[in-house]
Order: C-alpha cells, then structure tokens, then sequence
C-alpha cells in the first residue's frame, strides 16, 4: 500500500490548490504551472548560481550608498536641507515615532540586506560545492524573507515626494537616490536569478552522504 | 475530478516544496528539517484575528493626522482622506490617485477580501475555486503596497525642514497605519489557501445550482 520513495519524486503537489500532479519535464528557462489554479509549479533557470551570486553581490555594496548619501534635498530662501535613507529613519526615532522607525528599517534596510547576503551566500556555497547544514538555515530564512521587502515601494514613496515637493521648494536629487534604483534592481533580478528547485536538488544530494 | 494530496496523505513542505508522506499530523520535512502540517494549523483562527486587529487600527489611521505641515509657523494637521482633498483642491490628480488608491482603497480591499476568502473557506461558494485563488494572489499581491503613504511621511518629513519656512512632521496616525499594513499581511501570511480547495471538495456534487453555474462559467 505504502508507495515507494522513489515515486513521490515524480510528482509534484500544487502549493495553492494542493492538487497531485505528474512532474512535468522541462528545459532551463521554462516554467511549469498548475492546469487547475494556473499557479507556479516551479521552473528552471539558465546558470542560477552565477547570476544570482554576481547580482546580489552588486546589491550588497549598493547598500551602502543608497542607504547613506542623501536622496533627495530641497532648498528655498537660503536653506537648505537633505536626506538619505538613514535620516528617514533617525527624524522618526527623535519625533519618538518608535514603532514607524522600526518598521521603515525593517522593511527598506534589515530585511533587504538579509535577503541579499542570503542569496550571495548560498549562490557562493551550492556554486563551489561548499554545502552544510548551515545552509538549510540561511535558505529558510530567504524564503520567508521573500515576501517582506519593500524597496519597490519605498522608492514609490521617493517619487510621490519628490511630486509633492516640487511645488513647494527648489529640489536636487543626490546620489542616494540613484544607487537606490539600482540596489532595486539588484534585489528584484536575485529573486529572477535564484533557482529554488535547483538549489534544493543540491543540497538534497550533497546532504544525504 | 483532481485528487488532493492531503485525501492521499501526502503533504507538501511548505520551505522546499518535497512531497512526503506524512506519518503524523505534523511532521518534519526531510529536506529542509522545517516541521509542518498537512494544512497551517488553526489557520482561519490566525488569519482572523489578524484581519480584526488590521480593522481595528484602520479606524485610529484614518481619523488621527498622519502629518503635521507647518507653513510660516502655522501647524496644520491632515489625515489621509484630507490630504487626497487637498491634492485634489490644488490639481494633483496623479498623486491624489496613487495616495487614494494605496492608502485607502487597498487596505480596505484587503480587509474586505480577507473576511470574503475567510467566508469561504468554510463553505462553497457561488464564486469558482480559481476566481478565489485569484482573489487571495491578489491579497497578497497588494500587501506590501499600502506602506506607501508611510514611506512618504517619512520622506517628507526629514527633507521638508527649511527652518521657519515650512517643515513637516509625523503625526499619530502614521503608527496605527504602519500596524495596520503590518497585520493585514500578517493575516494574508497565515490564511491557507488550500483551504478554499478543500471547501469545495468537500460539497458533495447534488448542489445543483452549483454546477449549473460552474457550466455556465466554462461555456
Ligand atoms: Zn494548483
Ligand atoms: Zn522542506
């Protein structure tokens, strides 16, 4: 009556509608969907490891200035003033806005560069063959991560500003800004790049010996 | 008709995706080592309270300021819903949409959704099985995106600060909407969608306007 082990690694189950299904074959670069709720089933991508290692690396040392130069600064009559990521952050800690601070920094900084160094170091250890337990961890912790970054909307929120501002002072953007898009792109492509189903297989192999 | 795999008692590890056979309710995935169930447990319990505690801070976020705007001296608060009447007022229709949209439109769209995906759930619906797959993708979708009027007062007020002039401040709405963000994708986090599917297994095939309407739908 049991089934063999052997066998349950020729289907796959719908994450979404819990259907069984035949594992389908596919090529890298090819997705497989679910006939019945057209949700991803999983797919297989061209040279995972390389690509995600080279993009998150990039994302890691974004963050540096994309996080410290100022994005956006306004002048008018004689002053001026502007702002970087982290001073978003501070002005909310001395206006003694605790819970927004935190949440600001949780989802445009902790939880961003948590996402990227996890990436990078598993793009790193299944590419060089490196695989340990430790591993399993850092990858958990990516997938949960997934779904909790916000820069895409952060930087939405750069841009309404920068609308609403425009009106009331002179506005220069800085350097900030631009390393922000591009750290954006940079944590965008690393959930494009990383093959899950990939480094899975890798890991199961390389664990049970 | 498709079989589930929690009716052949395989589950499906919610980390790694490997298919196992479970042996007990909860059991741990010999992949990943993460322990899991057939179905989240208590799910519709989780899922439920978090979409009231997101309610609950809806009313506070928009009946308290979000920002304090001081021009020449003179403080003047607005809520969220204020604050799109201004841009609307001045000709800002882009920004009074994105604002609207994101600040009031979705969250309350999420909420609505949530009970409507928690509803059915527990019985089978006049709505078709992937039509409530699609609604929970877009619960999900959407999550994220309401943050965007907090972000901005953020942004506002550590720039806009030119002395005497005009400076902005946060305001108390903004935590209450930061919450409220938080738990409506908390919410969405621990609803089961798979539940939906079961729900509709579990009807039997006699409920004739059912089936009636799931022809009209494929016709
Ligand atoms: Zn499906
Ligand atoms: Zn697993």
């Amino acid at each position: 009556m049991a089934k063999p082990a052997a066998s349950l690694n020729n289907i796959v189950v719908c994450r979404r509608c819990d259907a069984v299904l035949s594992k389908p074959k596919i090529e890298p670069g090819q997705k497989a969907t679910c006939p019945g709720c057209s949700a991803l089933l999983y797919e297989l991508k061209k040279n995972p490891m390389e690509r995600t290692m080279a993009v998150s690396l990039a994302g890691l040392l974004l963050f540096f200035p994309a996080i410290l130069l100022p994005m956006i600064g306004v002048s008018a009559a004689g002053t001026h003033n502007e702002a970087s990521l982290i001073d978003c952050i501070i002005i909310l800690l001395n206006t003694d806005y605790h819970i927004v601070a935190f949440i600001v920094f949780l989802f445009t900084i902790a939880i961003p560069i948590v996402h990227l160094l996890a990436a990078f170091y598993i793009a790193v250890a299944v590419h060089f063959n490196k695989i340990s337990q430790s591993l399993l961890v850092f990858f958990r912790s990516y997938h949960v991560l997934d779904s909790w970054t916000m820069l895409h909307v952060f930087f939405l929120g750069v841009v309404v500003s920068i609308y609403k501002i425009v009106d009331l002072a002179e506005l220069t953007v800085g350097g900030g800004l631009m390393s922000f898009v591009l750290l954006l792109i940079c944590s965008t492509l690393v959930s494009v790049t990383l093959d899950h189903h990939y480094v899975w297989e890798k890991m199961e192999q390389a664990l049970e010996d | 008709m498709k079989t589930s795999a929690k009716a052949m008692g395989l589950g499906c590890c919610p980390c790694c995706h490997k298919v196992v056979k479970m042996q007990a309710e909860t059991q741990q995935c010999p992949r990943c080592h993460r322990s899991f169930s057939v179905r989240k447990i208590n799910s519709l319990s989780h899922t439920f309270a978090w979409t009231i505690a997101a309610l609950v801070m809806l009313v506070p976020a928009n009946l308290y300021p979000m920002m304090i705007y001081y021009t020449l001296g003179q403080p003047e608060a607005s809520t969220i819903l204020e604050g799109i009447a201004t841009f609307i007022q001045f000709g800002m229709y882009p920004v009074a949409i994105v604002i609207f949209i994101a600040s009031f439109v979705v969250p309350l769209a999420k909420i609505i959704g949530l009970f409507i995906l928690m509803y059915h759930a527990k019985r089978a619906s006049k709505l078709t099985v992937k039509q409530q797959g699609q609604l929970y993708h877009i619960v999900e979708f959407l999550g994220p995106w309401s943050m965007l009027d907090v972000f901005v007062v953020a942004i506002m007020a550590a720039v806009v600060n030119l002395g005497f002039l005009s400076s902005i401040e946060a305001a108390k709405g903004i935590t209450y909407f930061g919450l409220m963000v938080v738990f409506t994708m908390l919410a969405a986090e621990s609803f089961d969608a798979r539940l939906l599917w079961d729900a509709q297994d579990q009807k039997p095939q006699t409920d004739d306007s059912q089936s009636q309407l799931n022809q009209a739908g494929s016709r």
